[in-house]
């Protein structure tokens, strides 16, 4: 890919939970640490990981939904980090955010005309007389009919209701969507339907995504770049077809590796245990408990999110493993 | 949030908008305004005054002048049960709304702010909450004289609290909902997230309040009267009527039940009309909420013919259809049914959500929902002792014996499937008690065994666990050790591994697979939306589609040589299979278009004809038989597969 504008840069972003102050005062659990990266405009980044990675929360505390405790968030080259929800109002309309559960997304006390038109109402987008064809332009956008208007959500399928979260998001002409997990609830018929949907109004709009899932077969086709992550520290980053088919962290490659696929490829790396708490992580690697490949020294520092290859970062002090034959 | 009839409709903008009442409205609506209005409307029309004493007749029978007859002072009681009425409620209304305002306000900001705001909001209520009301009630009353103002000022102060507390935690509730965080993420101010997003989704429970403490003031407005701190007499209320007619109970018992029953219709019709409201203003309330189904659960009537199994087949299913029964109609949810699982191997039913695999498996536990039955077919299961059992004529405690011993099940989310409170172990070994009669100490010696097999790391430590201090991976791995410690002939898998991470995914897979090859294995009937995860374990795969079977046969025949459409896009439909694709190539995944049809609207002919690329006439008409494709074994339901390939 060319050299292009970074509409995001997050660097150094750590972020806990709990801890509490004063007499109650204990070690904050840290979901999130050191970690960054940048989007492009128009670009697609894949955020994979286990549940407890922390790659939700990336998505929440890049839309400033959560408040991280250190790093800084760059939109657009405004540094967001320290802004009031106040300042960030008008932001708001720049950075929109997909859902993963369709069933809980969407206001069920609102018809899909209402769950729309509150998103145009806030910013004063669309008012008056331009309301109507905007809100039949926007559900042809995610290809429902327009007699949908004055459903409510209850009245339409999994596949149906992210469609109206996706027009919900893009109502606003967002710059940056955020997908949490935006097709892990639907049917496998469905999923490509919204999974085309995306590309398709990434082509047409230049939005840029964070497309957060748990499966690397999806975000391999539809991202520019995939993040890989583990216990809240990225692994590491690439292109997305190198990322897939020629993994350089060992973490990748097992997560590659456990996918279900129809030809049964028996070459897996077997990780042993589950991922440790985020309260005790592991000293150094946070990966080290569960790698086959680890070394007393992958104890003792933490790794450095290295460039390898042009374009490509790993964060694992070892070079001398053969991912072809590791299985 | 409601979008007028003339904004929604620009035609319609010059008609005079007649408020349109809800039919269910209709009635408690009437109720309510009767009582309102008739204590305001009714007396000026008798002419009497309340307070008029007629001493001479005092205690004096109905009659046609007075027709609810004469109180101990020889006061109508009909004027004096009317007039009461209005300060009765006008004490009631008021301070059920000024209660109802305050205590939600109090909640909505609480829950919204949290932290200072949330804190303050709490702690006021229980501050108030720990005040008995009489005391409070007595405190008021002494700094601002008795009377209806301070009636309703008491009532307020007593019944907020519960609206504070109410809302608080609804409000807690809902804030943390996805459509909370969208609005948010949408820049919405605060206000409009309260009021416009939130209230509306928690307006249910605030009704219910509402009617409730309406009710109750009503009710401690009449005691407080009684004790002499509310109304003043002789001005009339419905606790001073109950006040005064209380010395003269067993001479006049007429006296004390009119006010009663005015106070019990009141409060009844003032429940009758929140609830309804209740379910109106919830837009999933009437329709989508619980289906009117008929509560009989008919019995099939035992097939004539005593089938036996085949010696290697564990459960067989015979053209099973399953249906429930709407507003009269019945529904077929699964139609002809046919699946074998054999001794140490694996089944896959595979379909997506509504195509009935789920049904297909609760039917073969007998664990159907209230209202879903099996109307035909049959249901073969080799039980413990080799025989064969019908499972479709058993009911009641025969069903409950085959369960675990027989067959045994294994769910999609295993949390929910261990009760938090107990440990694993003694969940574990709990059927091992029930079935056979084994010492305790044996049994926790075979549970931990048990655990050993599904390859749980120590597993003394993790007997004594409990759920919740397990992973999602060995939470499954204790569920399948449950599910296979009474050696059942069948293990049922309902999407065992979809809830997993793809690595613990894996390990479930390889212990699966490492089971089926054990010595005395059980049948498996895997039931799984991934053809994926079905590829790595399944002899045999039957694909569903709207309650049917379309295709079905050898895994490796119906994976690798798929006839019918469905099956087809639906191997296609894999990221998975498409590593050649990228989207910043402008490639688009194939997807199969349009959505499953509902039970009740699936076309007639082939269910999947809207979306099959290849459909023709003849699909529309008749719907295909599931007929043998290539070989004996696999079978299609599709007109294409005949004579002329897809």
């Amino acid at each position: 890919m060319i050299e292009q504008y970074n509409l995001l840069e997050v660097e150094k972003l750590s972020l806990g939970f709990g801890g509490g102050n004063g007499l109650l005062r204990s070690q904050p659990a840290m979901i999130l640490r050191d970690v960054s990266f940048t989007i492009g405009q128009g670009e697609i980044i894949g955020l994979v990981g286990e549940s407890g990675s922390g790659k939700s929360t990336i998505g929440k505390a890049v839309l400033k939904l959560l408040k991280a405790q250190e790093g800084r968030i760059r939109f657009d080259g405004v540094d967001i980090s320290d802004l009031s929800e106040h300042d960030m109002r008008p932001l708001r309309r720049e950075m929109q955010i997909v859902f993963q559960d369709p069933y809980s997304s969407l206001d069920p006390r609102q018809t899909v005309r209402g769950i729309l038109s509150d998103a145009l109402d806030i910013h004063r987008l669309h008012t008056g007389t331009a309301r109507e064809p905007r809100l039949v332009e926007l559900l042809d956008m995610v290809g429902l009919r327009r007699e949908f208007l004055d459903r409510y959500p209850h009245e339409f399928s999994g596949g149906q209701r992210q469609r109206i979260g996706i027009a919900r998001a893009m109502s606003v002409e967002p710059r940056l969507i955020v997908a949490d997990e935006p097709v892990s609830a639907l049917d496998v018929s469905i999923q490509a339907q919204v999974i085309n949907l995306i590309a398709r109004l990434r082509d047409q709009t230049g939005v840029s995504v964070l497309f957060i899932s748990h499966d690397l077969s999806v975000v391999r086709f539809i991202s520019d770049r995939i993040i890989v992550l583990y216990l809240g520290k990225i692994m590491e980053v690439g292109p997305a077809d190198l990322v897939h088919h020629a993994p350089l962290h060992p973490y990748s490659k097992a997560l590659v590796s456990a996918e279900p696929r129809l030809d049964q490829k028996s070459s897996r790396i077997r990780l042993t245990g589950d991922i440790p708490s985020p309260l005790k992580p592991p000293s150094g690697c946070v990966f080290r408990t569960r790698c086959p490949f680890a070394l007393p020294a992958c104890a003792e520092g933490v790794p450095e999110l290295r460039e390898v290859a042009p374009g490509r970062s790993k964060a694992c002090i070892r070079d001398d493993i053969d991912m072809e034959t590791a299985a | 949030m409601t979008i007028t009839s003339a904004s929604a409709n620009p035609s319609s903008a010059f008609r005079f908008p007649l408020p349109r009442i809800h039919p269910r409205l209709r009635l408690p609506l009437a109720i309510v305004a009767i009582v309102l209005v008739a204590p305001f409307a009714v007396p000026p029309l008798l002419g009497i005054d309340p307070n008029a004493m007629s001493v001479l007749e005092r205690f004096a029978g109905p009659s046609l002048a007075h027709p609810l007859g004469l109180d101990e002072f020889g006061r109508d009681r009909l004027a004096r049960v009317l007039i009461g009425a209005q300060a009765s409620l006008r004490v009631a209304v008021i301070s059920a709304l000024i209660s109802c305002t305050i205590g939600s306000l109090i909640g909505l900001f609480g829950a919204y702010f949290r932290g200072l705001a949330g804190f303050l909001s709490t702690k006021t209520a229980d501050v108030v909450l720990c005040f008995p009301p009489i005391l409070l009630a007595l405190l008021v009353v002494t700094l601002m004289g008795p009377g209806t103002t301070t009636l309703i000022w008491v009532l307020s102060i007593i019944y907020f609290p519960a609206f504070a507390r109410i809302v608080y935690l609804e409000a807690s509730r809902v804030s943390q909902l996805d459509y909370v965080v969208a609005a948010k993420a949408l820049g919405a101010r605060p206000r409009r997230v309260m009021f416009r997003t939130m209230l509306p989704n928690i307006s249910g429970p605030i009704i219910v309040q509402l009617s409730l403490t309406a009710a109750a003031a009503i009710v401690t407005e009449s005691g407080l009267s009684y004790l002499g701190l509310g109304v003043v007499p002789p001005d009339p209320s419905w606790g001073q009527m109950i006040r005064g007619a209380r010395a003269y109970m067993e001479r006049d018992p007429l006296g004390i039940i009119i006010p009663c029953v005015a106070i019990s219709l009141t409060i009844y019709s003032v429940n009758l009309l929140t609830d309804r409201l209740r379910d109106v203003l919830d837009p999933k309330g009437l329709s989508g909420g619980i289906p009117i189904l008929s509560p009989r659960r008919p019995k099939v009537q035992a097939a004539p013919q005593s089938a036996t199994l085949e010696a290697d087949t564990v459960l067989r299913i015979d053209h099973l259809d399953v249906a429930t029964n709407t507003n009269g109609t019945p529904i077929k949810l699964i139609e002809d049914v046919n699946l074998r699982v054999r001794r140490g191997r694996c089944t896959a039913l595979v379909g997506e959500s509504g195509s009935g695999k789920s049904l297909t498996a609760s039917s073969v536990m007998g664990l159907l929902p209230r209202g879903v039955n099996v109307t035909a077919g049959d249901i073969m299961l080799r039980s413990h002792n080799g025989e064969t059992i019908q499972v479709t004529t058993l009911s009641g405690e025969d069903l409950e014996a085959i369960r675990g011993r027989d067959a045994a099940m294994i769910f999609q989310e295993p949390m929910t499937a261990l009760n938090p409170v107990y440990r694993v172990g003694d969940q574990l070994i709990e059927a091992a008690k029930i079935h056979r009669s084994v010492s305790s100490a044996q049994a926790r010696e075979e549970g931990i065994e048990f655990l050993k097999r599904v390859g749980v790391n120590d597993p003394v430590r993790r007997f004594d666990s409990f759920p919740h201090m397990l992973s999602g991976g060995l939470r499954q791995r204790v569920m399948i050790a449950m599910a296979l410690s009474m050696q059942p002939g069948l293990l049922l898998a309902d999407e065992p591994t979809t809830a997993l991470d793809v690595t613990v995914q894996a390990e479930i897979i390889d212990l699966l697979i490492a089971l089926k090859n054990s010595a005395g294995a059980p049948g498996i009937l895997f039931i799984s939306h991934d053809l994926g995860v079905v590829a790595q374990l399944a002899d045999e795969i039957a694909v569903m589609y709207a309650g049917r079977v379309v295709e079905q046969g050898p895994a490796a025949t119906v994976l690798g040589n798929a006839r019918h459409p469905y099956t087809r896009a639906l191997l296609q439909s894999m990221p998975a299979a498409h590593e050649e694709l990228h989207a910043s190539r402008s490639d688009t995944l194939p997807s199969i278009g349009g959505t499953p049809p509902l039970p009740h609207e699936r076309p007639a002919g082939c269910a999947f004809r809207d979306r099959c690329p290849h459909a023709v006439s003849v699909c529309a008409e008749v719907r295909p038989d599931l007929t043998s494709v290539d070989g004996p074994d696999h079978l299609a339901a599709c007109h294409l597969t005949r004579g002329s390939a897809v």
